[in-house]
Parts: C-alpha cells; sequence; structure tokens
C-alpha cells in the first residue's frame, strides 16, 4: 500500500519528516520499504499485513502513526447539501443473501456532470500508482484510499426500476464486467443486480452496462460491506483480485459504510456539481455491537515477562481507540498488579476480539525493545534423532571414502523416475506442478543420484562420487508413505594420476569395497546376483545384512548403458541403494553387542594354494568348502590374485588363494600345517575339481 | 689384522692368554678393527642409516656380532683373576662402539639421503568427501538449541492440510495462505507437500504434555517459481518451546543466543511486530549484518539489519487444537529458513546452487 505523506497530515498532527516515519513504523509493525519523492509529495512504500484492513488507509495509518507519536487526530467532517427529496424515495435495495452481504447503503446524486479529474486529485492518484478515469470514479476511488471503504458509482438511469437486488448468482449465469471480460459465475458468488440483470460482482467488480459514462447524469453511490470468505473466493475463482476485493476479503469496516459514501458525495458536488438527495438507502438488518475485551496486567505479566507502566497502556489503547477504562478496585493505585482495563474494540479493528490481541497491541507500541531477553532455564535433556549417531558414523565414514554429500529436490520427472521405480509402487503426484520435470514425488533415490551425476558430467567433472541421505515417497490405498533412504553414485576414475601413483578407473570392485567398508557398521552384508532393470545385469547384486541373512536392505550394481544412454552419460556409473531405517537399527545392534576379543598370543602362519578353477566357481564356493573342514585354526580365507589367459586354458582361471592359520593354544607346528594344506587340497579337489598349480 | 676377529671364536684357555697386558692388547686391537671398519665405511660413502645398521649387525648383533662372540667367548669363562679388567675393557669398547654409532646418525649428513625433498610438491592425497552445506548448518543449529534444551523432531513431508493449516489456526480462505502457495498431492486426497515445518507443533502437543521444546528440520515446498533467491523445496528448522512459565523476554532472549552463537558474539537482534495467525504476538526477526556489522553495505542493503525469520509468542487459539490450557500455559515459536542462514553467513548468492549438487560448490565447504 502507498501512503502519501501529505495525505496522512491531513488526518493528524504529524511534526516528524517523512524521512524518520519508516523506522518507527516498522518497529510498530508497519514495515516501509522506501520513501520516494512525487509530484504529491514524499511517498512511502508500506507492506500491510493481512490482519490490518483498517491500514489499507490514509485514515488508519493516520491513527497508527498518531498513536506512536502521541499527538492528535484531526476529526473528519464532511459538509454536503442534501435536497428535500428522499434517496428512498427513487431508489430500493433489497438483500436477498444477507450471509454474503451484510450491509448494502445507496446514496443518490442528480445532475452531475462527468469530466475530467482536478490536477489535485490526478496527481495524487497518480503518485499512489492509480489511473485517473473521470471526476466521479475518481472520488470513489480516492474515498477509499481515504478511508478504506471500497465504493462503487453506478449510472443511476441504467439501473432497470432504479432497484438494486443483492442475491447469489444463478447456475450458468454470466455477466461482463467493468474491464469488458464475459465473466461465468457460480452460486457462491455475490451478485448486485437492478430489476432485470447481475450489474456487479459484489466487492469485487462492476459491470460493463452500469458503468459511469460521460453521458451519465444521475448516481447511485454504493457502499457496502460484504462478506470476507465469500469475496475471497470469488476473486480466486475468477482470477480477478482488484482493490476492492483486496480490502473485503480482509475485512471492511461495516461501521463506516455510510460516512464512506456522505465523504463521496460531498467530494462529487465539489468536482461534479449536482444534489444529494436528502438520507441514504440504508440496508443493514442486524447491526454489530463492539466487541469489549478486558486487559488485565496479571495476564500481560504471564505472556510479557515484563511490566508496561499504567499510563503507556492507558496512552496506547485510547490512541488506538479502544477507549481503555480501569475497571479493577485497585484503580487509585499505580502499577497495580491487580490492574484491569475494559476496552471497546472499534469498528475497524475486527482482528481485536481477545485479551492476547491487546496485549500484542499494547506491546508493539510500547516497544518489544523494551522487553529484556533472558534465557529460560532447561528442564529436560535435549535429544537428538532416534540413530541420530549412527547416521553420523555412516556419514563420516562416507566422507571417509570420498563421498560427497548431496541434497536433492525429491520432485522429479515422472519418465526418469519410472526407470528407478520398484514394482508394484505407486508414486504421489502433484496435482498442481509448476513444470512436467518436477511433478511428482520420486520412488527412488535414484533418480535424483544418477541426475546429479549428469549434472557433473555435462559441467567438466569427471570423477565424482556422491551420496545421499533423504527420502522416497509413494501412495499406498490412496495415503502417502516417506521412507527413508541412503543413496550412493560414483563415475570415472577411483584414483587420479599423480606424481606417486598411476590412474585406475571406478570399477565394480569398488562399490563393492565401498558399500561392505559402510555395511561393517552393521556387521558385514551378503552380496547375491539380481535384476533390476536400471542396472546393468551380471553386475547387479541384491543386498541383505549377513548377521541374519535375510534382511534386504537395498540394491547395488552397475548402471545399466541403455539407462546411461538415455541420461547422456559417456562413461559408467555406479549406484547402491540402501533403506535407512533398518540399516540404522542394524549398527545400532551390531554396535551394541561388540565384545573384546584378546589378542593372539601364538603366531600365525598363511599357505598359499594356486588354484585353477572353471569360470563359474565363485570365491563363496571356494570359501565354504574350505569352512566345511571345520578347522578351529583357520583364521582367514583371502583371493590374493586372479587371472585369465597365458597358460590358462579357456574356460578357466587362475586363482592365488592364501589361508592363514592361528592356535589360541600353541604355536602350530609344521606337521599341523602340512596336515591342514593336505585336507583342503583334497577337499577343493574333490568338492571342485579344481587342480592345484605348483 | 684380521686374525683378531678370528681370536673372538676362542676362549682365552685356546688363545693362551695369561696377563692383564694381553687382554689389553687385544682389546686395543678390536678397537683399531672396528674404527677402521667404520673408516672403510665412509669412504665407500654409504648412506649414513645403512653405514650404522651395517656397523651395528657386525659388532652388536645378537647372534654373531662381536661383541657378542667376546661376551661368550671371553667374558663368560673368565677365571676371576680377569674378570674385573675383563668386564673394564669390555664395556669401555662397547660404549666407544655405541657413541661411534650415535655419532654416525647425528652427524650432519645423517638424513640427507639422496635429492632433499620438494616440499612443495603434494603428498599422497586419499581423497576425502564432504557433508552438504544444508546439513553442517543443520549440525550447528542442533549443537546451538541442543545446548538450551531443544530436542530435535522430524514429521512427514506429505501432510494433511489440517496439520499444515488449520491446527495453526489458518482456515480455509485465510488470506494468510497467499503467502504460501501450496503442491496438493493428486492421487492421495486431502494431502499436500508441507509448507512449513509447523506442522509438528500440533503433532508433538498432541502427544506430549507441556514442558516442550523440540526443534524440527526438514525439507518444506511452496509452489515459488526458482530463483536466486526462490526454490520451490527449501529446509527449515522450526523451534517450539511451551510452559507454564515461558514468556515474551524467554523468547528474545533464546532468539538472540542464537544469533551470537551463529553469526558471532558481536551480532545484536531487533525484533520488528509482524503477523502470522499461529503467533501472538508476532515478529520478525532482524540481526545486525554480520558483513558490516550495521554500518551499511551490500548484503543488507545498507540497512545495518538482515531479515532473519519469522517467530512469536505462541497464538492462545493454537492451544485448542491440542487440548492445552491456555490460560495455563504459554510458549513461543519460530521458522528459520536453513538455506538461508547458510547463504548469509557464507555469502553463497544463489539459492539454486545448493540442489545443483555440482561437486565444485560442495568441495568448497569440506
Ligand atoms: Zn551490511
Amino acid at each position: 500500500m502507498k501512503i502519501l505523506y501529505d495525505w496522512l497530515k491531513e488526518f493528524a498532527d504529524i511534526t516528524a519528516p517523512a524521512a524518520e516515519l519508516p523506522s518507527r513504523l516498522s518497529m510498530a509493525g508497519v514495515s516501509i520499504d522506501s520513501v520516494e519523492e512525487s509530484a504529491a509529495g514524499p511517498v512511502l512504500d508500506a507492506e500491510i499485513t493481512i490482519n490490518r484492513p483498517d491500514l489499507l488507509a490514509h485514515a488508519g495509518v493516520a491513527r497508527e502513526v498518531a498513536a506512536l507519536y502521541r499527538v492528535n487526530l484531526k476529526p473528519i467532517q464532511t459538509k454536503v447539501k442534501e435536497s428535500s427529496d428522499a434517496a428512498a424515495k427513487v431508489a430500493r435495495v433489497e438483500i436477498e443473501a444477507p450471509d454474503l452481504c451484510a450491509r448494502y447503503t445507496a446514496r443518490i446524486i442528480r445532475g452531475v456532470k462527468i469530466q475530467p479529474s482536478p490536477e489535485w486529485l490526478r496527481q495524487r492518484l497518480e503518485a499512489l500508482g492509480q489511473s485517473s478515469i473521470n471526476n466521479v470514479v475518481d472520488v470513489t476511488n480516492y474515498v477509499m484510499l481515504e478511508l478504506g471503504q471500497p465504493l462503487h458509482a453506478f449510472d443511476l438511469d441504467k439501473l432497470s426500476e432504479r432497484r438494486i437486488v443483492v442475491r447469489r448468482a444463478k447456475p450458468g449465469e454470466t455477466m461482463r464486467t467493468l474491464d469488458g471480460i464475459e465473466r461465468k459465475l457460480s452460486k457462491d458468488m455475490c451478485l448486485i443486480c437492478d430489476a432485470r440483470a447481475p450489474v456487479a460482482i459484489g466487492g469485487v467488480m462492476g459491470g460493463a452496462e452500469s458503468e459511469i459514462s460521460f453521458s451519465t447524469r444521475n448516481l447511485l453511490i454504493e457502499s457496502a460491506w460484504f462478506d470476507p470468505i465469500s469475496v475471497r473466493r470469488t476473486s480466486k475463482t475468477l482470477g480477478l483480485r482488484t482493490e476492492a476485493s483486496l480490502r473485503f476479503e480482509r475485512g471492511a469496516d461495516i461501521e463506516a459504510a455510510a460516512f464512506a459514501s456522505l465523504r463521496a458525495a460531498e467530494l462529487i458536488q465539489q468536482l461534479a456539481g449536482g444534489e444529494a438527495l436528502a438520507g441514504v438507502v440504508d440496508v443493514y438488518p442486524h447491526p454489530q455491537s463492539l466487541c469489549k475485551i478486558e486487559l488485565s496486567r496479571k495476564e500481560l505479566l504471564r505472556v510479557m515477562g515484563a511490566d508496561v507502566p499504567d499510563r503507556e497502556v492507558d496512552e496506547i489503547l485510547a490512541a488506538l481507540g479502544f477507549a481503555p477504562v480501569r475497571v479493577d478496585v485497585n484503580r487509585g493505585s499505580a502499577g497495580s498488579l491487580a490492574a484491569v482495563w475494559a476496552c471497546t474494540a472499534p469498528s475497524w479493528r475486527g482482528d481485536v476480539t481477545r485479551e492476547i490481541d491487546l496485549i500484542e497491541e499494547v506491546a508493539r507500541l510500547y516497544g518489544y525493545d523494551k522487553f529484556p531477553a533472558r534465557l529460560p532455564p532447561a528442564k529436560q535433556p535435549a535429544a537428538r534423532l532416534p540413530h541420530a549417531y549412527e547416521e553420523a558414523r555412516l556419514r563420516e565414514r562416507l566422507v571417509a571414502l570420498g563421498y560427497e554429500e548431496i541434497v536433492a529436490i525429491p520432485l522429479v520427472d515422472p519418465e526418469r523416475d519410472a526407470i528407478f521405480r520398484p514394482a508394484d509402487t505407486t508414486a504421489a503426484v502433484i496435482g498442481n506442478p509448476l513444470s512436467e520435470d518436477a511433478s511428482v514425488m520420486r520412488t527412488s533415490g535414484a533418480t535424483s543420484m544418477v541426475s546429479a551425476l549428469e549434472w557433473n558430467l555435462n559441467h567438466g567433472q569427471k570423477n565424482v562420487r556422491l551420496f545421499e541421505f533423504g527420502k522416497v515417497y509413494e501412495v499406498r490405498d490412496g495415503k502417502p508413505a516417506e521412507t527413508r533412504t541412503l543413496s550412493l553414485g560414483a563415475t570415472g576414475l577411483a584414483r587420479e594420476q599423480s606424481i606417486h601413483q598411476s590412474a585406475r578407473e571406478f570399477s565394480f570392485a569398488d562399490l563393492k569395497g565401498d558399500v561392505d567398508q559402510i555395511l561393517t557398521l552393521a556387521g558385514g552384508a551378503r552380496w547375491e546376483p539380481a535384476r533390476m532393470p536400471w542396472l546393468a545385469s551380471g553386475f547387479a547384486a541384491q543386498l541383505s545384512l549377513s548377521p541374519n541373512g535375510h534382511l534386504v536392505i537395498g540394491a547395488a550394481g552397475r548402471l545399466a548403458r541403455s539407462v546411461a544412454q538415455r541420461f547422456k552419460l559417456r562413461q559408467d556409473a555406479y549406484l547402491a541403494e540402501l533403506r535407512l531405517e533398518p540399516l540404522l537399527e542394524a549398527i545400532a545392534r551390531h554396535s551394541a553387542a561388540l565384545r573384546y576379543e584378546p589378542l593372539p598370543r601364538f603366531p600365525a602362519v598363511e599357505r598359499d594354494f594356486s588354484l585353477v578353477l572353471s569360470d563359474g566357481t565363485t570365491f563363496a564356493k571356494i570359501e565354504d568348502v574350505v569352512r566345511a573342514l571345520d578347522i578351529p585354526e583357520l583364521r582367514r580365507i583371502e583371493a590374493v590374485d586372479l587371472f585369465r589367459g597365458g597358460q590358462i586354458p579357456a574356460g578357466k582361471y587362475s586363482l592365488l588363494l592364501r589361508v592363514t592359520f592361528q592356535s589360541e593354544t600353541a604355536t602350530l607346528t609344521e606337521s599341523q600345517l602340512t596336515d591342514f594344506s593336505a585336507r583342503i587340497a583334497s577337499a577343493l579337489g574333490e568338492k571342485l575339481g579344481t587342480s592345484l598349480r605348483a | 689384522m684380521a686374525d683378531i676377529l678370528e681370536k673372538t671364536n676362542l676362549t682365552f684357555e685356546k688363545l693362551g692368554v695369561s696377563s692383564a697386558d694381553q687382554i689389553l692388547q687385544l682389546f686395543a686391537q678390536l678397537q683399531e678393527q672396528f674404527d677402521k671398519e667404520n673408516r672403510d665405511f665412509s669412504a665407500v660413502g654409504v648412506r649414513n642409516l645403512e653405514h650404522s645398521e651395517a656397523l651395528r649387525l657386525s659388532w652388536l648383533g645378537r647372534k654373531s656380532g662381536v661383541l657378542t662372540r667376546v661376551a661368550d667367548n671371553w667374558l663368560k669363562p673368565a677365571t676371576p683373576t680377569f674378570k674385573r679388567t675383563l668386564g673394564e675393557e669390555f664395556n669401555k669398547l662397547k660404549k666407544h662402539v655405541d657413541s661411534t654409532l650415535e655419532e654416525i646418525l647425528k652427524s650432519p649428513s645423517a638424513d640427507s639421503e639422496g635429492p632433499s625433498i620438494d616440499l612443495s610438491l603434494p603428498g599422497v592425497v586419499l581423497p576425502l568427501g564432504t557433508e552438504h552445506l544444508v546439513h553442517q548448518t543443520y549440525e550447528e543449529l542442533f549443537r546451538i538449541f541442543g545446548s538450551i534444551g531443544f530436542s530435535v523432531v522430524e514429521g512427514p513431508e506429505i501432510e494433511t492440510a489440517y496439520y499444515n493449516f488449520e491446527a495453526l489456526n489458518i482456515p480455509e480462505h485465510h488470506p494468510a495462505r497467499d503467502n504460501m502457495d501450496t503442491f496438493y498431492i493428486e492421487n492421495a486426497p486431502g494431502y499436500l507437500l508441507r509448507t512449513h515445518t509447523s506442522p509438528m507443533q500440533a503433532r508433538t502437543m498432541e502427544k506430549q504434555q507441556p514442558p516442550v521444546r523440540i526443534v524440527v528440520p526438514g525439507k518444506v515446498y511452496r509452489r515459488d517459481n526458482p530463483d536466486a533467491t526462490h526454490s520451490f523445496m527449501f529446509h527449515q528448522l522450526e523451534g517450539l518451546a511451551v510452559d507454564t512459565d515461558i514468556t515474551f523476554c524467554d523468547f528474545k532472549g533464546t532468539i538472540e543466543y542464537f544469533a551470537k552463537e551463529f553469526f558471532g558474539p558481536q551480532t545484536r537482534v531487533r525484533l520488528r511486530p509482524s503477523y502470522f495467525p499461529f503467533t501472538e504476538p508476532s515478529a520478525e526477526f532482524d540481526a545486525s549484518c554480520h558483513v558490516c556489522g550495521g554500518a551499511g553495505c551490500r548484503t543488507c542493503k545498507q540497512s545495518g539489519w538482515i531479515e532473519m525469520f519469522g517467530a512469536g509468542m505462541v497464538n492462545p487459539a493454537v492451544y485448542g487444537f491440542v487440548n492445552y490450557d491456555a490460560k495455563r500455559y504459554s510458549g513461543f515459536a519460530f521458522g528459520l529458513g536453513v538455506d538461508r542462514l547458510a547463504m548469509l553467513k557464507y555469502g553463497i548468492d544463489d539459492l539454486q546452487q545448493f540442489f545443483k549438487n555440482d561437486v565444485r560448490f560442495l568441495r568448497q565447504f569440506p
């Protein structure tokens, strides 16, 4: 809302210069964004909070400034010459929808001359960003900016039977508004009609038919009160926001209706001549009573924690129009803890209905800065989220492994998300998306992870390792569900070329190593072949936690090249997706179960076995065969070297197996070791058809 | 000369040693032999570490070191007559060997093994990752608010209109909804993407009687077109404290504590009256500009102040939704923008950077 400084001075004895007002007003709740010069003097650009429709008017802002500076408000006086004919004889008003329109007043002015507005009026309106139309329309706008009451001027002669009927729109009804657009109306909209047809949408905009033109001679000035919710709904439905609808939807001052049109009549007589008919046609079926509220010092202290002197309370409430009266038995004594002020909320302050509202009024004008700051004592220990500690351990391990944490926006492209979507999952679809590529909630962390890899590759960042703690979302039986997830993504070099070492591509083995390193926190993982449309077959694994073996926790593998191509990734990418909650629980369980093992006192001995195996014989199988021998001194089985080709026949590969033995009770003897080796060699030969190489 | 070493393999009996003079002579020869070997090594120019190690092995080695042999073959079987002289001589020689070895290592050239290291070359670096700035900022906020008794709780991002609006005293058709343009879920009627972390106010109070002191982290969504300061998803931290004795002064103290902890002890704060449906009295909270200290600069648009977030005393109407006695309890609530805090603190001028996840951005905040 733009405010003219000079106009404010017409309503209050303001002496503070315009440049000083912004800081003072801001600290009382009226934020001023800027002060600019105009032909009509300084213009303040005020941000008015939605609870204060009374400040969408110069008189209202002047009241606020007067309260702030404790200066006098000037009474607003109007002088209208009324003719002997009564307005009620000329026009009739009926309200058929009192729930949408609680008061409707009409004033009649005959014999006006429509012409351009004088310079002073045009200047003021233009300074406030309104264009000048003609003297009568400008006056209605002027009075709205002055008093906050939206008015509408009809050409009386175009109102059939000079009758106003306020009713709901009928199904299928339409009308052409002032802006020339044909509007489709619906039954919860409030219409102003004449005897024949709609002439305005109540509180929103007038109709084109009854518009003031240069041939208009006789006027009906509408000043009414429309229901805020109805106006808001109507203006939203029609996509039509006007200065009038803005004020009605926040709540206009119902008591100001008749006075505002009187003020308009005065100005119209000055600028357009004509005779104002006596009185006003005023249909106000249920006059509202003013709200009585008491403010007690006890409650003020309970909420604010520090006192405000009696005089300040009195002056502030009086200046704002609350007419405070001390009603407690101690009213003679200053600063009494029992002090109670009986107040009456003025009609323009519909936002004040409770004691807390009065407390806020007193506090903001007294000054928030006058209340001392102190820290409340804590009564309970502060708790972190469940598993915050386990999550921190995961995160620090990922960082140690060289992964960068990302944060992605979960609103994604439905086509992309569908690639990674688990079977039988329904995505949560946004009904009113901003754009198609952000119109579903992701069902997989991989959707965002691949996009993040894509972004980096497209920006010259070829070696990237990323992780994300996020959520995936779905709809199950009409209800949303959110599941926490941990995603990993890697592409490019695992190790970059340097003076110390050569470069190396990130491979499946790197992914496996990294995932195992983090799942060690939960006691380790099992990797089993899996099929997933977005992972390359043969390079895809289902992961389960090894202690119980059956808790599937996620998937990992190489991104299928067909998918990589859709994202235009020109290098292989590796992904892992883990369900976070069961993982965190497993980490907590595993950490709680950790126990000390005494360090071995006797030396460990290694024995190497050079094996030639058929392709398809897995390391896990070899391990199983060796472990099945139940050698208690067996400590570790490692694959130390693997190669194909050379002297190794096709369909076979060579594996160097290293087995470590150690006893808890004695140093192992040569004969024991020979025995172990022989048993292992023969078991491998027997079970796997392995030949031992020298 | 070398046969002196041979002699250490034999006992005195076999060597026919019969006087102390002979012993002194033997030890003199041993020392001469040691000094010669030492000189030979120096002449060859081997590295100091190898030099001293080789001498140590051949003279002090546990199995076949010269001095070990002397101890085994001469010292142990010695008759009481020679024991004293032998012991003294042995210790003298041992001391000489030890101190010579020490000298070698201490000599100025001891560590200059080959050309000296170019200190400006990088070491072997194992790449480390980073935690996202949003997460780092949350951690700092949890620390700050945790230190004054705020527990962390979380809630759903896909919310009901009831918790996102109604229970916060924002009924349908309330103009406040205009400032929070909302995404609705098409296939889960009645659900929306929460526009703030405030729904956890009612969710927490429904389940728990005061004292309540919580912070709520999480993603929030507004249907705003993305630009340098807007994103349709961003991060908030909601705060709520309710008890029998929480006042506006406690609210001010808490906000001030946060600002000083986050931006530094010189930070000043101010509260400007404002309006939010779920707080009353309501306030906008400003902090003195951490860039210019309040003198006015580009960051604070010359005002010396930076708008931080909205806050206030909990509106008693909100207690009505959770069956708290508004006459008995009071409290305050605030909702701060986490990305915005990080932008201010680190001078980031584009909110979009947070969610593009370009590693060149991520690595700036290790
Ligand atoms: Zn500044």
